[in-house]
């Protein structure tokens, strides 16, 4: 199928993202930007149990994805019904290299939400909730990233770079 | 034996631990890697019977009565061809299960690098079973390997498909004129106390059977019998360009002093192994000598920035320290307990021209957890920069190359070193399993229990 406007046939092309398959793990990849979804079942009560704790696990989310410093985008949805649990993140980088350092950083964040609203999740330091992260994984049909060369990291020095730029060019005139 | 042994403050079982995991090097060293076919599963058992009273424990490992050691190590696919249960092949880590040539795209062994290119045999051309042998003078070594080969010989069982002899070269430095060796994690168990700066990690990221640094007994697979005081050692042979890096120095310097400086900022200390931390100006060997100093350093506070130990070099990659307190990674689990030891001829002094003759580094690194030690340091931290927000640069002495090729530097002032060229090329690696001697012995009973099942040679 093409677009009948052969000039915007030839944009389509000219912007086509590369995409492969994380080497890792589940997910999609483009450059350096990664996409994970998760979707796994809601315990009896959970739905309860969730809204409980969601506002203050909203409240520690800048926190918590500080010290992570590679995800750009993560989403928690609760839906059909409260049974079941959707998790979503865009990050930086490879998959299963970093999910260890990722549970020992931020563990104590899905700690506070996860116990008795997602079946099969215990505590981050289980041995078994990277597996249960891994087979309960599913990869997008679809995914574009913006920017995907620029990690979380470079966009927070350009940033940096941007600002002090503007400030001297601010002074100068 | 209990099955496993926890508590954080369990002592090491020294004499069922393989001694190449505490042992250290000697001085000089020479030693020899045996690479071994299974040809007839039966007959290998025989073979590897004889060899099991004459393999050499951690015993004593600080002063050992013999200068010498002999070790041996498996491939997953060796340990499917001389008939182990397929369940306990299916639990290896699935790294150990794929083999390092299956990783390649993954750890970044490309373009030369590639396994295709290889010149050492990985486990699906044969590398199914490894003597290590290690000593302290040549007619150590070649005594030691008279005891593997009336071991191995007089039965067709076993094939010696592949032979590389290491040895310490007469500069005793590595080829690329480093002193090597200085910096190893102290291990919670192996006994004394840990020098100014090292790692403390618990024997479990280099042990099975112990507690890790999560907190867990780190286990293997099958039962504890065949794994416990086991390992997995990641083997790379590395060749080295020489020449290419002594041409390299002298493109990108004006004078000798230059050439010293720039080497000392790829690798993140002297050629004297004197760190640049302690001395960014000038090399100071005495101080390299010194074990109370000469890896007593940190980066977070002092050099942050890598102004002192530029970001990239290959010191601060393979091992961040505290550099990287703020990130993601917890360094904790990504120790590596290295083993290097050079192979071939050294260039003479000067020499700008390459000979080809092969030399390099045989690097074997220890690791209970070889996707979250080697591999994870390899593929996240050696041949990536995001981790430092440098992008796709890569370890300027031992990174690929396809990606980006300069080096950021603040000595004498802020500049970048461009056309970093590929100084190492890799030309063989496998994941391997180095059982404890205990566990070796499991290991020959149940698979000769097993010998009617022994699976086919050819894999399905």
């Amino acid at each position: 199928m093409t677009h009948p406007d052969p000039a915007i046939e030839a944009q389509i092309q000219n912007l086509k993202q590369p995409i492969s398959q994380q080497p890792d793990g589940p997910g999609k990849r483009i450059g350096k930007r990664g996409e994970i979804v998760v979707i796994g079942h809601v315990l009896p009560g959970g739905g309860d149990l969730f809204r409980q704790r969601i506002g203050r696990f909203q409240e520690e989310a800048g926190y918590w994805e500080s010290r992570i410093g590679t995800v750009h985008h993560f989403t928690v949805h609760m839906f059909d019904d409260d049974t079941r649990i959707m998790i979503s993140a865009i990050y930086d980088g490879d998959f299963l290299v970093y999910l260890d350092d990722v549970i020992q950083q931020a563990g104590p964040w899905f700690d506070s939400l996860m116990p008795g609203v997602w079946e099969g999740y215990g505590s981050a330091s289980d041995p078994e909730t990277a597996k249960l992260i891994h087979d309960q994984a599913h990869t997008a049909d679809a995914f574009y990233a913006a920017y995907p060369d620029y990690s979380a990291k470079d966009i927070a020095r350009m940033e940096k770079v941007f600002t002090a730029v503007n400030t001297i060019l601010d002074t100068a005139s | 034996m209990p099955d496993t042994l926890s508590g954080p403050d369990v002592a090491l079982e020294l004499d069922d631990i393989q001694g190449t995991v505490l042992r250290g090097r000697p001085n000089p060293y020479f030693g020899a890697y045996l690479i071994f076919e299974v040809e007839d599963p039966t007959q290998s058992l025989i073979l590897l019977e004889r060899l099991l009273p004459h393999l050499t424990s951690a015993a004593d490992w600080q002063a050992p009565a013999e200068n010498a050691w002999i070790n041996v190590v498996f491939s997953h696919e060796g340990l499917r061809r001389l008939g182990l249960d397929p369940d306990i092949l299916a639990a290896f880590p699935l790294e150990v299960q794929q083999g390092m040539a299956a990783r390649s795209e993954f750890l970044g062994d490309v373009g030369r690098s590639a396994p295709s290119e290889w010149v050492m045999p990985h486990a699906l051309k044969g590398f199914h079973i490894a003597l290590h042998v290690m000593a302290g003078s040549p007619e150590l070594r070649e005594a030691k390997l008279a005891v593997g080969h009336a071991a191995l010989s007089d039965l067709p069982g076993l094939k010696l498909i592949y032979r590389l002899d290491v040895g310490m070269p007469p500069t005793k430095r590595e080829h690329f004129g480093f002193v090597d060796g200085l910096t190893r994690p102290f291990i919670v168990g192996q006994g004394g106390e840990p020098l100014p700066g090292q790692t403390v990690s618990p024997p479990g990221e280099f042990v099975l059977g112990y507690h890790n640094a999560k907190g867990e007994i780190s286990a293997g697979a099958g039962p504890s019998e065949f794994w416990r005081n086991g390992t997995y050692v990641s083997l790379r042979m590395i060749y080295q360009d020489v020449a290419l890096f002594r041409r390299f120095l002298r493109d990108n310097s004006d004078d000798e002093y230059a050439q010293e400086l720039l080497a000392a900022q790829m690798m993140g200390r002297w050629r004297s192994g004197c760190p640049m931390h302690h001395s960014p100006d000038r090399d100071q060997p005495e101080l390299a000598k010194d074990p109370l100093k000469n890896n007593d350093f940190l980066y977070y506070d002092s050099d942050p920035q890598g102004r002192i130990t530029p970001l990239g070099s290959h010191i601060r990659r393979a091992n961040p320290r505290d550099g990287l307190k703020d990130s993601i990674s917890d360094v904790d689990l990504h120790v590596l307990l290295r083993r290097g030891s050079a192979y071939g001829p050294v260039l003479p002094e000067g020499q700008l021209e390459d000979d080809g003759v092969d030399r390099g580094l045989v690097l074997a690194v220890i690791n209970a957890f070889p996707a979250r030690q080697f591999e994870f340091v390899q593929s996240q931290w050696i041949n990536n920069g995001d981790f430092i927000a440098q992008g796709d640069r890569t370890d300027p002495i031992i990174g690929r190359r396809d990606r980006a090729d300069d080096f950021l530097v603040y000595q004498p002032h802020r500049h970048r070193v461009c056309g970093l060229a590929e100084f190492t090329t890799l030309r063989g690696g496998e994941h391997l399993f180095l059982p404890g001697l205990s566990g070796l012995r499991w290991l020959l009973d149940h698979l000769r229990q097993r010998q009617p099942e022994t699976a086919p040679l050819k894999q399905d």
